[in-house]
């Protein structure tokens, strides 16, 4: 009966604060979004074989219908049955990457483009180099949008606005293309470099930034491919090999550029083991067939550049061991730390929301976002209490990095409840507890060394 | 009246004026286009039948051509039917394969990795029986190695000049088949490869867009590899009636006609 009264009066509370919120909105800035560009996704059943315009109108119907949102939203049941049929779900996506705050959206005042999309189920393919070595792989191959990746750039959560940053990067790639700017006036390497310490989402904000620009590119290119390289498969065991294998790798990968219908990206994970500090082979550490790598990975990039469906990504833990000429192509160098405790908030309030939905958390009890938290001052009351007391979790667990975050839910789970359902109040307890381990741990490691 | 009543109509009309398909110019015109193209990484066969073709001849086309080309690629130990052969009888019952048995059973993971890809062709064929009595399907590719995009090889069968016909008015299966085969062996379009290694095999047909058929994965934006090794197999009909082919009867839907991909990954296995 308690529950049901304060999620009652929490659903009240709620639309009080966004009617609110919309009231002072409209006052403020009467003409704000007339040209904010809204992206709506479609994931289109995978045996719908409905075309794209009959789908694109039914979307665009059901949005008529709800023309006001606040921030991201995703439909999942519908009333129209062409879109039972054939849409798994419709998604407003990424309106915080330009709205600061979660404001509401009046989708008729803006440009709306809608992406539909099919999720490409089989796993990746892989490439193999040297003939006779089989079992060697030497690249793995996604086609994009691939179901691996679905849900994964959502699930990352960065302070600073890498996510946009990224995407209009390439978006700005895309029209230089397009308008022919010429790139020996105003070059562009479509390198992108992320680095940072272990653990805060580099690899896997590479593979969800492909996903994301083959979903909103897919009026220009019909698929995505995005190729995995081992870089340490590129060493050859026979001395000045590697280099040769390197080109080998790259003509492969030009092969794929060729088809003018698919947007190519290239994922080299920790790059420093094929670029490493030329420099350092002065002093006699490094072979000279390591040279060979490094000067073959940057001729066969600068080849690259001509194409314009191919963007390189990388990534790297130690960026004073990359070779200079190789940071020097690098187009965006962005750095990708530990998250901070805003970002932890979300990041936990996403594993809570997903145990609500799978009954492992139960009776489900509303959260407040950190924003609504702002907005009631942080003052302790009925709704509030437990997200003050996440809160309060979130703080203290500044320093862990994203891997680490994600997993504490389960270690909760497993160390201190080990009962197929708990209440909400249990969980935050033991989500505290095993925060305090996991310092505790590492403090004990860092005393052995 | 949709498409193919219509042509079944005109079928039967038309046969009557020409008469039987041994009619000697359909057997001239049959000869032309029979034959075999060669060009670097690039090979097609065609094959012309004497008259008209039922759908369920071009389904056995289809799956007799995929056992083929599974078998000679050395994605198959042993030909399809005889796998099915030794494997699907009970153990037991073998004495007089004593030493087949031997050799074939008593490799368990091998044995295993058999069974399922038996299971998987048989499943593959039972759908594309179903796919076939629902929709005219003019093309199917099979694609080995690397990924649907980009494969190291592919197969192609174009049926795009089949005219189709019932079952009396329509040549045996078995004729059919011989004559391809024969031009196959012919043309002998398997021998120059090097021995390949196993490879991922995927299916994609192409059919009519609402025919229906949930297993198969409609590909709306799948368009045909141009980077990997070919061979085409084309079969046309060059009776001399007035019987539309499959291109010329899908020619008003042309643009319903959409790629499905069969949801299996086919992985073969080296004895």
């Amino acid at each position: 009966m308690n529950v049901v009264i304060l999620a009652g009066s929490l659903a009240y509370r709620r639309v009080l604060i966004m009617e609110e919120a919309a009231g002072d909105l409209k006052q403020a800035l009467p003409n704000e979004y007339d040209s904010l560009q809204i992206h709506v996704e479609v994931h289109q059943r995978s045996n719908s074989a409905a075309k794209t315009e009959e789908i694109r109108s039914h979307v665009l119907k059901l949005l008529d219908r709800h023309s006001m949102v606040f921030g991201d939203y995703t439909w999942t049941e519908f009333d129209d049955s062409f879109l039972i049929k054939n849409v798994e779900s419709v998604a407003i996506v990424d309106t915080e990457l330009k709205l600061k705050d979660r404001q509401p959206i009046d989708l008729n005042t803006c440009r709306l483009s809608v992406h539909i999309f099919h999720l490409n189920e089989e796993g990746p393919s892989t490439e193999n180099l040297e003939e006779e070595n089989e079992d060697l792989v030497a690249a793995n191959h996604w086609l994009l949008p691939s179901a691996e990746f679905h849900g994964l750039w959502e699930s990352l959560v960065y302070d600073t606005e890498v996510k946009s940053h990224l995407l209009d990067y390439v978006i700005t790639t895309l029209l230089f293309s397009d308008k022919n700017v010429d790139s020996n006036l105003i070059s562009w390497n479509r390198v992108v470099l992320l680095h940072g310490p272990p653990g805060t989402g580099k690899t896997s904000l590479c593979k969800a930034l492909a996903q994301k620009l083959t979903v909103r590119l897919s009026y220009r290119y019909r698929y995505g491919q995005l190729i995995e390289i081992n870089s340490h498969s590129l060493f050859s065991k026979w001395f000045s090999e590697s280099g040769k294998l390197v080109t080998k790798m790259f003509q492969k990968i030009q092969e794929l550029i060729d088809d003018k219908d698919a947007l190519v990206f290239v994922l080299i994970d920790e790059v420093e083991s094929l670029t490493a500090a030329r420099s350092a082979s002065r002093a006699g550490t490094e072979p000279s067939d390591a040279i060979r790598v490094v000067n073959a990975v940057l001729t066969q990039m600068d080849q690259i550049k001509r194409y314009p469906n191919v963007v390189i990504l990388t990534t790297s833990n130690i960026t004073e061991k990359i070779d200079i000429a190789f940071v020097d192509r690098a187009d965006i160098k962005q750095y990708i730390g530990p998250p901070s405790s805003a970002a932890i908030f979300k990041i936990y309030l996403s594993c809570i929301e997903e145990l609500m939905k799978c009954q492992i958390i139960y009776p489900r009890q509303q959260l407040l976002t950190l924003r609504e938290l702002e907005m009631i001052g942080y003052v302790e009351n009925n709704i509030s209490k437990l997200s003050l007391v996440l809160n309060e979790i979130a703080r203290k667990s500044e320093g862990l990095s994203g891997r680490v975050l994600r997993k504490l839910p389960f270690l909760a789970h497993a160390l201190y409840l080990q009962s197929p359902t708990v209440t909400i109040e249990m969980f935050l307890q033991a989500l505290s507890l095993v925060v305090d381990k996991q310092f505790e741990e590492r403090r004990k490691l860092s005393d052995y060394i | 009246m949709d498409a193919a009543d219509r042509q079944k109509d005109v079928c039967l009309q038309t046969l009557e004026l020409t008469g039987s398909s041994d009619h000697p110019p359909v057997v001239l015109a049959c000869r032309k286009l029979s034959g075999v193209q060669q060009s670097e990484g690039c090979c097609s066969v065609s094959v012309a039948f004497s008259g008209l073709v039922t759908q369920e001849s071009c389904c056995r086309f289809t799956c007799e051509l995929l056992k083929h080309v599974l078998y000679q690629r050395q994605q198959l130990p042993l030909p399809y039917d005889q796998l099915v052969y030794f494997y699907q009888r009970p153990c037991q019952q073998q004495q007089a394969d004593e030493l087949f048995q031997k050799r074939w059973c008593t490799n368990l993971a091998e044995s295993k990795k058999c069974q399922r890809i038996l299971a998987e062709l048989e499943q593959l064929f039972g759908h594309l029986e179903t796919l076939f009595s629902l929709t005219l399907v003019p093309r199917v590719l099979l694609l080995l190695g690397g990924n649907t995009v980009c494969p190291r090889e592919l197969y192609e069968v174009n049926m795009e000049g089949i005219k189709v016909g019932n079952g009396e008015q329509s040549l045996k299966t078995s004729f059919c088949m011989q004559k391809i085969f024969r031009t196959l062996f012919l043309a002998d379009v398997f021998s120059d490869l090097q021995s390949p290694a196993i490879m991922g095999a995927m299916l994609l047909v192409q059919g009519h867009r609402d025919c229906g058929i949930d297993w198969f994965r409609p590909k709306l934006a799948y368009k045909e590899p141009s980077c990997s090794r070919r061979l085409a197999i084309n079969l046309s009909c060059c009776d001399m009636t007035l019987a539309p082919a499959l291109h010329e009867a899908a020619a008003s839907t042309f643009q319903d006609y959409i790629w499905f991909q069969a949801p299996v990954t086919l992985k073969g296995f080296h004895e």
